[in-house]
């Protein structure tokens, strides 16, 4: 039976579900490296990729003093109080997927909800004292179990379109902002003898991508800023890459339903093209020769339009010019 | 063959209840016990679950019980408690031991709930047209129309089949003798259907062998059956016409089972706010525009259904709803105002019903019920409040109730004094030891008190799936079993 048009509340849940996984996944796989690449830096290094760090997970940029450290992966972590801490994020994906229950499989809601309990278990917080990279690690597998089950057990009609979309367009959110400050120039916020990103520093940005292997098996071993950028930009096959997220959302736009008002769903799916688009035909010369910060800011605006899009044309639409007679 | 030379041949070692381990604290009284007779041998039926339990560690008991448990709070089948600082779930009391009912009991049972079902039908149909059982004096008329729920708004309004109750939740009660009696009838929204569903699948789980050896009748259909049910009443809809399940939402109770049904049935669950209503036809807003609703299986309450047509302050509704209703645009199970017939006095009229219509005798008793508004009643009530239970006759969920025997002089005191200012809103019911039934305490098993609750499905025909709800009052002595006033459930086995 073709679909006819899923709820649009229901919709817009999975989409959210999606996005908080998907940032709570990414949190916590940057802190997981982090912490890790932190055991081979001075402390100095630290202090400075500590800084990045930061600004990737939307923190104020300020110099750290080591008992902040370790409260900045505390609070990402586990502050119930912080807007996108892993906590509170898989808090709001779970109350997400509990106004939707009808519409995931069981196995979905079971293991999203084991997620759950487990990050508010009393004893949560006494686990990652002991083990923190551990732990993070741990979740980053759930949430990866959780994709999991939600590829083989939910029926890919409309509903997983929108988690996919919602999933793709976090991710090239974050990953582009992460890109970002590697490459763009400093922020106004930054201390500005923040020092340019070292050796440690690029293997470390791969590996909170996932994509330390996969850019290996590319280029070889030779770790160089230009074809980082390339790989984590414009490589068309690796998941973490901008602009597989990018095809992804393009691609995902054009199998939802018909819209709820004519011509509202087209405009989403023009700037998803336009988007695309800059990402086929971009080069990473250019790029780096040119404007890299703009590229990867207008990347999250993008993001950011077509997110308001879907919203007008799927979600909180007006029905008085729907309605016959 | 006797169970009891059964007992004494291959079982000499059984457990009695009182004097052996993990019988120790298995209290037998004046109740009647669904597991074993007044003199402690175990009924036919219930031997091989008592063998099971005995034959088992405790540990092992306790550790079925918690993988039940976990179950239950992995499938979010859960309540939440706000404290100060954060909130807790916590889930939804069951009990692991199945409570087993024989099938030629079950026969009887089901053959009375369904002329009583067919009768109540009639008499909604009645009142709400020509009011006929009204005039004939069968009733009292002031009963009827003074009830709050009684809703002018449905009078001469068609129902689809005349089905008024589509789904109906009756508590039934073993008294003392072991006879089973109708306690109350829930026609408006009754809910806990999950929970019966829910509690056979972990007992299943836990005690796959003996399951298989009872051969026990299954429930799992219930979704198919309830579908079933609710597409029978779109006739003169569309060949495919579309269903929903209303919810008030998450933060409703229930919430945990209307997502659990809408799922079973794979139709949408859809809120207030999801739906409109544009010249008397009700929509959804979908992701391809809005779509045309057919039938709305609700779980909101009269009150809250149409902020247009009742509580204007509801904003769990849909304005416009009842007039898309009164149209005939839109089917809605259960019908509004099905509460005038689940009154606590008109339950007491429920027998005269049933010969009114159907020149049938009731197959299954109602509990002795003295009405207040009747002057001889109403002083045997006050005269007797420390033996009896009295109810308010509109309320529910164990709310305005007192249980006379369990009470102080001093709340029988204040009770009375509200009965004496406003008798036609009590009646009056003796206390009625309910049946006890084995629990997982601890590591023991002791006797709770019980109830039953079936579900029955009413459109063209009338469906049971063979099994209830039991709800059990989980504090020792207790006889209140309802869930909001801290009763668990267990699982229901119709065996033979």
């Amino acid at each position: 039976m073709m679909d006819t048009g899923m709820l649009s509340r229901v919709a817009d849940s999975l989409y959210w579900m999606a996005r908080y996984l998907e940032r709570a996944e990414h949190t916590a796989r940057i802190l997981a490296v982090k912490l890790e690449a932190i055991l081979d830096q001075t402390p100095e290094d630290a202090a400075q990729s500590w800084l990045r760090v930061s600004g990737a997970l939307a923190w104020p940029m300020t110099p750290l003093a080591d008992s902040q450290r370790a409260g900045l992966a505390r609070t990402f972590t586990l502050d119930r109080a912080h807007p996108s801490s892993i906590v509170t994020s898989i808090r709001l994906a779970r109350d997400n997927a509990r106004q939707v229950r009808e519409m995931i499989s069981t196995e979905m809601w079971a293991q999203l909800n084991r997620l759950y309990l487990r990050v508010n278990a009393a004893t949560f917080e006494h686990d990652w004292n002991r083990q923190q990279v551990a732990v993070l690690r741990s979740l980053c597998d759930e949430m990866l179990l959780f994709a999991g089950i939600t590829d083989s057990t939910m029926r890919h009609g409309e509903g997983w379109h929108f988690i996919q979309l919602g999933r793709h367009i976090e991710r090239a959110q974050l990953v582009s902002r992460l890109l970002d400050l590697h490459f763009g120039a400093l922020p106004a916020d930054v201390p500005q003898d923040l020092r340019p990103p070292q050796y440690a520093d690029w293997i470390t940005l791969l590996k909170q991508c996932t994509a330390f292997e996969a850019y290996c098996k590319v280029y070889k071993a030779d770790v160089e800023p230009k074809r980082i950028a390339e790989f984590l930009i414009f490589d068309p096959q690796f998941p973490h890459s901008i602009r597989f997220a990018v095809d992804r959302v393009q691609e995902e736009l054009g199998l939802l339903g018909a819209g709820g008002v004519a011509g509202k769903r087209a405009v989403a799916e023009r700037q998803a093209g336009r988007l695309k688009a800059s990402l086929d035909y971009g080069q990473v010369d250019e790029l780096l020769a040119g404007d890299i910060d703009g590229f990867l800011r207008s990347i999250q605006t993008g993001c950011k339009s077509i997110h308001q899009s879907v919203y007008d044309a799927f979600i909180g639409y007006s029905v008085d010019e729907l309605l016959p007679g | 063959m006797d169970a009891r030379t059964h007992l004494a041949t291959e079982q000499p070692a059984r457990s009695r209840p009182g004097h052996d381990r993990p019988l120790l604290d298995y209290a037998l009284g004046r109740p009647y016990d669904e597991m074993f007779e007044a003199d402690g041998t175990p009924r036919a039926h219930a031997a091989a679950l008592l063998d099971t339990l005995t034959g088992l560690p405790p540990e092992e008991l306790v550790r079925r019980q918690q993988a039940c448990e976990q179950s239950f709070l992995h499938q979010g089948i859960t309540f939440t408690v706000y404290g100060h600082e954060d909130a807790t779930e916590k889930i939804i009391p069951t009990d692991l031991l199945p409570r087993i009912i024989p099938g030629r009991e079950w026969d009887r049972l089901e053959a009375g709930l369904r002329q009583r079902l067919t009768a109540l039908n009639l008499f909604l149909k009645d009142v709400y047209n020509d009011g006929r059982i009204l005039n004939a004096g069968v009733v009292p008329r002031d009963l009827v129309y003074g009830s709050k729920h009684y809703l002018r708004q449905m009078r001469g309004v068609p129902v689809p089949l005349d089905a008024y109750v589509n789904v109906c939740g009756t508590d039934i009660i073993r008294g003392e003798d072991g006879a089973l009696l109708v306690l109350e009838d829930n026609l408006r929204v009754p809910s806990g259907v999950s929970y019966m569903l829910a509690n056979r699948e972990v007992v299943k789980r836990a005690f796959p062998d003996l399951y298989r050896a009872c051969s026990v009748r299954p429930i799992e259909h219930y979704g198919q059956e309830l579908l079933a049910t609710l597409r029978e009443l779109a006739i003169g809809f569309r060949d495919d016409p579309r269903i929903v399940l209303l919810t008030p939402g998450i933060f409703n109770s229930a919430y945990y089972e209307h997502a659990f049904l809408a799922r079973q049935m794979g139709i949408d669950l859809v809120e207030g706010r999801d739906l409109l209503v544009h010249d008397n036809m009700v929509y959804m807003r979908t992701t391809s525009g809005v779509k045309r609703v057919d039938v709305i299986y609700r779980r909101i309450d009269d009150d809250f259904i149409d902020p247009l047509a009742f509580r204007r302050d509801s904003a769990l509704g849909v304005p416009g709803l009842m007039n898309a209703y009164r149209a005939g645009n839109v089917v809605i199970a259960n019908t509004i105002g099905t509460g005038v017939a689940d009154d606590k006095a008109v339950y007491s009229y429920v027998p005269e019903i049933i010969r009114y219509y159907l020149g049938e005798e009731p197959l299954l008793p109602i509990v002795e019920t003295f009405r207040c508004r009747e002057p001889a009643a109403l002083s045997h009530v006050l005269a007797n409040l420390d033996t009896l239970v009295v109810k308010a006759v509109g309320e529910s969920g164990g709310y305005g109730m007192l249980v006379g025997p369990h009470a102080t002089a001093a709340e029988r005191e204040a009770f009375g004094a509200k009965v004496r200012a406003n008798p036609d809103n009590y009646i009056a019911q003796p206390t009625i030891q309910l049946s006890t039934s084995p629990c997982l305490v601890g590591t023991g098993i002791e006797a709770r008190h019980v109830d039953l609750r079936p579900y029955i499905l009413t459109g063209r025909n009338t469906r049971l799936v063979p099994g209830a709800l039991t709800r059990v009052a989980l504090k020792r002595g207790s006889l209140v079993v309802n869930s909001s006033q801290g009763g668990g459930s267990k699982d229901t086995w119709v065996v033979g």
